[in-house]
């Protein structure tokens, strides 16, 4: 399971499928692809793991449901290692 | 308004030694002592047309250049810097005096004046719409700057971009422009009205010499402007001319990375940023020609790419 990490309040702002987001751990700015800001923002509403995270953002990706999942996974480390989310 | 070039050269001179002279610059009051004949003489060619704030006010700058002592006041003689009392830099020969005076007063608002998100860029203004040109030494930004100053381009400045941190506004900082090595000659033929500095040799940038701010600019130093456009620019010889649109979120990173103090101002510089890109189109320009450059940005100003 995962969520977002205590203290950060992902501010972000968000053009042409484009996203920069400011990391209140670190003070750095990330610049991100709309579906990462999709999936901090799944975990904002509650903690999940890639498969349930796969079943509520199916929409929003174009990849196979396998794929996704995987896909998921790689996002949710790169993600946890700019200290965005943890796990829990 | 007292001025400094209303200013007899004794009194400039008298001031400059005694208490100070508190020029008047943007939003900044800098009270600057010396006795170092070439940073007087460029402050009395730069800086004529510049307000000289009463005795007594609030001074956001305290700047002293004196002559060495001792031997070194006759052989080799050099210029020391002192900022509220600290000595930050190290010396400069004597000749140097007038662009370590550019550079300091660019290094106390860089580094102190965190009421605004400070970009590293030239920002111009013409038919109310700003335009912000951010870029690294060496892309012509400056070379730039100088050629749209003679086409009624407006100067809020040629090296810091001032934010306002809750409107995106941008505040007017018109200064001399710098200008290094090929660019003197280059704005000389281009602007043959142009009021240029001594050329200082043999600087760490090179061969420097600055461009005298136009007076309406200053003039017009309490007036903010609206933000239209951030261009990037790049001179590249021989290359033809080339506007194209940048997504915001990568102009965002861009700016960032050309701030002096955004990791400063923390989630506050994240908002006022945001706001900027937000109010303007974002583009990457290629240019070798500063004619074809000009017609661009004259359509810049009047809201078409």
């Amino acid at each position: 399971m995962w969520r977002v990490t205590p203290g950060q309040a992902l501010a972000c702002r968000e053009w042409d499928g484009e996203a920069v987001l400011y990391n209140d751990l670190s003070g750095n700015t990330h610049l991100l692809d709309g579906a990462a800001l999709d999936l901090l923002h799944a975990l904002r509403v509650r903690p999940a793991d890639a498969a349930t995270l796969a079943v509520r953002l199916a929409d929003h990706f174009d990849a196979g449901d396998n794929d996704l999942v995987s896909l998921i996974d790689d996002m949710l480390v790169t993600l946890a290692g700019l200290d965005l989310i943890e796990p829990c | 308004m007292l001025t400094v070039g209303s200013l007899s050269r004794a009194e400039l001179e008298a001031r400059l030694s005694g208490a100070g002279l508190v020029l008047r610059t943007g939003p900044f009051a800098n009270r600057i002592r010396s006795d170092v004949q070439p940073l007087i003489d460029g402050v009395a060619l730069m800086y004529a047309d510049y307000p000289v704030d009463p005795e007594g006010g609030f001074v956001d700058f305290h700047l002293d250049f004196l002559r060495s002592g001792g031997l070194r006041r006759w052989v080799r003689s050099q210029v020391h810097f002192a900022y509220d009392g600290t000595t930050p830099f190290q010396p400069l020969p004597l000749g140097q005096a007038y662009p370590m005076l550019e550079w300091t007063m660019n290094w106390c608002v860089s580094h102190r004046a965190h009421g605004y998100l400070i970009i590293h860029a030239a920002v111009l203004e013409k038919h109310g719409r700003a335009i912000i040109l951010p870029a690294p030494p060496g892309s012509g930004k400056s070379t730039l700057t100088a050629a749209l100053l003679g086409h009624g381009w407006r100067l809020l400045s040629d090296e810091m971009t001032l934010v306002h941190l809750d409107d995106a506004v941008l505040v007017p900082l018109p200064r001399p422009v710098s200008l290094k090595n090929t660019s003197i000659d280059i704005i000389r033929a281009f602007r043959p009205d142009a009021v240029l500095s001594r050329p200082v040799e043999e600087t760490t940038k090179g061969t420097i010499a600055h461009l005298k701010a136009p007076r309406d600019s200053i003039a017009r130093a309490a007036e903010p402007a609206r933000p239209a456009c951030i261009v990037f620019p790049r001179w590249e010889a021989g290359a033809a001319i080339a506007l194209d649109p940048m997504p915001k979120a990568r102009a965002f990173m861009q700016v960032a990375d050309n701030s002096f103090n955004y990791q400063v101002l923390g989630a506050r510089g994240f908002a006022a940023l945001g706001r900027l890109i937000d109010a303007s189109d974002a583009y990457t320009f290629r240019y070798s020609n500063l004619h074809e450059a000009m017609a661009l940005f004259e359509r810049l100003a009047q809201g078409a790419a």
